[in-house]
């Protein structure tokens, strides 16, 4: 049974419908049962005015342009725990609502502006929509060269990720101030894969981390350049395209624009050897020195994927088909609770998404006489009142009230769980359900992924990456490490398939279509660097009349739901134990509680100001505008 | 003395943007083969790497650069010179910069950090800073800021033909 707690059955052919028998199914529909649940602010109150040691901690954000996330928690110094905690976006930006009654062809450039890292995954998520509403499939070369577009994208963001973001919180200028006997133990602490990343010592490897300084900091800056320098070459600029279009791609495919490319791609070959010996070795230290840390941003392995990269030969743009190219991706859909696998179908993976706003700072669009704009998908299947295709984005700003609303982010939830979104999910799902076509260089394994990497300066190599027993902090930036390689072996496979296309005389990339004027649905099913993507269209009379995007942290950083289930950064910080070496609280940098936040890497850049009672110690956090409501 | 005139703003976010209607300007104007008028208005980094790029006998050897920034004390309107010193702030917020230029935040004062401990800017490097009003989603610039946009142009005539 896919659904547990949605009021969906399926019939013997797989048609899914609504439990019979219930006026309201899904009001009625019960909460999920068995989840974390945050303490009611009466007995987190009750705790503190019990208790001298429980205080509450606030990292409150100084926002600049984007968006910014504040964190709320409330922690037990004794216990070295957090009793509670929320997570705040603090900005609405509402590209839900720009977007109403334009030209849908504009989707693609203003939802770029959604993000400056992954404007391209906006603006592909965008034409998928726009495709499907208007029924235009890209010619092959298009997909091939979108998924090489967006691949390089990825191949920018994720050693942004590690090691200029999330990387510093594991750099000897950190672990000095907070955990200096765990750092003198990684300087006599020998690393296991020398071999790729040619460092004798976990400590001489966390002094490369350092930031601004660090070899290992200097080296991704300049990693950054080489995939942004491929991705302009097809997508004409960075961070917002200009050549993504509904159909495929407008850019002019030659082979030499092909092999400008692979001179690029083919350096992170080596690099990707070297991340994933890098992140394998950062773990294990952490595990061997203690393991507590395997609390560290620990929480249920629920996640969510849609999938990502097309087959050129399965992918149709169309809604029906969309569990049979979903199947065909180079990253397979799927939808994971308490680490298995339920489906890969890109319909259960729709028909089981709402977003909820009752801690968040919107209306309710439901009730009140509000007809349910859509009962069923294209398909049949049925849809809740809550979901993205019948959701009316209602902004209303307020105080904040742990109690009430205290976020701009909405509280997306898949059969009523908290999921987690991230390039991991990519990852576990393609590992788990052995779908990957015959490539020469990523294998399926149904409980890892296996990459053989090219020779470069390295020799070839053999990386694995291995379902983990326990879901934390550590494991996130493993798993991002080994989607270094991951995503390269895809732009491989890619590569060679569109240099096959061009051999034979097939530089076609695009399709011309035209705006129907009639009521038209569509969905971008795709996915960031740092996970799932989508955006759920309306089209009537040539125009938008609903836009609904969720994004990874749209997921990650979502509020307490209306049944008190935590959303994934307040659950794996309130899992997190405070293991910094320090008695007392003015000297507490808070290290754990954002090496938490951080490995889900939030996107956007604010800067955090952890206050205690005893002060405010000011530290960089980045999170993500594209949790806030777009 | 090859200089670069490099305009840092957002597009279409009224007085914010009026950096590029200077650099529209100029553009049009007869400022000589060694000077290129370029919107710079992008992650710092890449910008640095771009400087970086260049052949080492074909650097640029001065960049002026123009963009509409909140001060104290200022005016709407008022444009205000000023050659960058190179001071930078501590470590953290020189990291703080990285992190919002590798995420996509564009910044005067980012930039001028960022492409300072980076070394990737020349020995001459001046700030022509507007004061906006303005603040919202627009292309049309308040009265005060659009009068000061020929100001900003003398001003940066002024600067190249001092040879500063």
């Amino acid at each position: 049974m896919c659904f547990k707690n949605l009021p969906v059955e399926f019939d013997d052919s797989g048609k899914a419908f609504l439990k019979g028998g219930i006026p309201n199914p899904y009001a009625a529909a019960a909460g999920p049962a068995n989840v974390p649940m945050q303490l009611t602010s009466q007995q987190v109150e009750e705790l503190v005015r019990r208790n001298g040691h429980i205080k509450s901690m606030d990292f409150d954000p100084v926002t600049r342009v984007a968006g910014a996330l504040a964190f709320h928690c409330v922690t037990d110094f004794n216990a070295r725990k957090v009793i509670e905690a929320r997570s705040v976006a603090t900005l609405f930006r509402g590209y839900e609502v720009i977007m109403i009654g334009r030209d849908p062809r504009d989707a693609i450039y203003i939802t770029s502006r959604a993000c400056g890292v992954c404007g391209g995954v906006h603006s592909t998520c965008s034409s998928l929509a726009i495709e499907m509403a208007i029924d235009c499939v890209p010619p092959p070369l298009g997909v091939l060269v979108r998924n090489l577009a967006l691949a390089l994208e990825f191949l920018y963001d994720h050693p942004l990720h590690l090691h200029l973001l999330a990387g510093p919180d594991y750099s000897a200028a950190i672990l000095e101030g907070t955990n200096p006997s765990l750092l003198a133990r990684a300087r006599t602490t020998e690393a296991r894969h020398t071999a790729a990343h040619g460092y004798r010592t976990i400590g001489a490897l966390m002094e490369d981390l350092n930031p601004l300084t660090g070899h290992l900091y200097v080296e991704a800056l300049h990693m950054t350049r080489v995939a942004r320098e491929a991705y302009v070459l097809i997508c004409g600029k960075y961070p917002h395209p200009q050549t993504i279009v509904p159909g495929g791609m407008s850019s002019t495919i030659t082979l030499s624009v092909m092999n400008e490319m692979f001179i690029r791609l083919s350096q992170f070959f080596d690099y990707s050897k070297k991340i994933a010996g890098i992140w394998d070795d950062i773990t294990e230290f952490f595990y061997d020195s203690n393991p507590r840390y395997k609390d560290v941003g620990r929480r249920r392995a629920n996640m969510i994927d849609t999938g990502i990269f097309d087959h050129p030969d399965a992918y149709d743009a169309s809604y029906k088909n969309a569990p049979a190219w979903g199947d065909r991706r180079w990253a397979t859909p799927g939808a994971i609770v308490d680490g298995e696998l339920v489906t890969t179908d890109l319909h259960k993976i729709n028909m089981g998404l709402e977003e909820f706003v009752e801690h968040s700072y919107y209306e309710e669009w439901t009730g009140s006489g509000q007809q349910q704009h859509f009962a069923t998908d294209p398909s049949g299947h049925p849809l809740s009142p809550y979901h993205p295709w019948n959701k009316i984005t209602k902004p209303r700003p307020g105080g904040q009230s742990w109690k009430e609303k205290y976020t701009w982010d909405t509280a997306p939830r898949w059969d009523r769980l908290g999921m987690e979104a991230g390039c991991y999910a990519r990852l576990w799902n393609t590992a788990v359900a052995q779908k990957l076509p015959a490539n020469p260089f990523i294998e399926s394994t149904g409980h890892s992924l296996k990459m053989r990497v090219p020779q470069g300066a390295l020799p070839e190599m053999d990386l694995e990456w291995h379902v983990p027993s326990v879901w934390n902090a550590f494991e996130r930036n493993r798993a991002r490490a080994y989607c270094v390689a991951f995503t390269a072996m895809v732009a491989m496979n890619n590569w060679l398939a569109a240099m096959e296309r061009l051999k034979n005389g097939d530089t076609k990339t695009s399709t011309p279509f035209e705006i129907p004027k009639n009521e038209r649905l569509g969905v971008g099913f795709w996915g960031a660097g740092r996970g799932y993507l989508t955006h759920h269209l309306v089209l009537d009379r040539g125009a938008v009349s609903n836009y609904q995007i969720v994004t990874p942290s749209t997921w990650n950083a979502s509020p307490t739901d209306r049944w008190g289930q935590p959303g994934p950064y307040e659950e794996a910080v309130m899992n997190t134990p405070l293991l910094e070496e320090t008695d007392d609280p003015k000297a507490f940098k808070g290290i754990d509680v954002l090496r938490a936040i951080r490995s889900f890497d939030p996107c956007m850049p604010c800067t955090t100001h952890i206050h205690s009672d005893a002060g405010v110690i000011t530290r960089e956090v980045n999170t993500c505008a594209c949790g806030v409501e777009e | 003395m090859r200089t670069l005139i490099g305009g840092i703003g957002y597009r279409n976010l009224r007085d914010h943007s009026v950096a590029f209607e200077v650099l529209e300007r100029l553009e049009r104007e007869a400022l000589g083969d060694d000077v290129l008028v370029e919107d710079t208005s992008y992650n710092p980094i890449a910008l640095g790497q771009w400087l970086d790029s260049e052949p080492v006998d074909h650097r640029f050897e001065r960049i002026v650069f123009v963009s509409a920034v909140n001060r104290e004390g200022r005016r709407p309107g008022d444009v205000v010179s000023y050659r960058w010193m190179g001071a930078l702030p501590p470590d953290a917020d020189i990291q703080q910069a990285v992190a919002e230029a590798v995420t996509g935040i564009i910044a005067l004062d980012n930039t001028l950090v960022i492409g300072t401990y980076f070394k990737n800017f020349p020995a001459s490097v001046t700030v022509v800073e507007i004061e906006p009003l303005a603040h919202e989603f627009g292309s049309e610039l308040s009265p005060a800021v659009a009068a000061a946009v020929p100001r900003a142009c003398a001003a940066i005539r002024a600067l190249i033909a001092g040879g500063v």
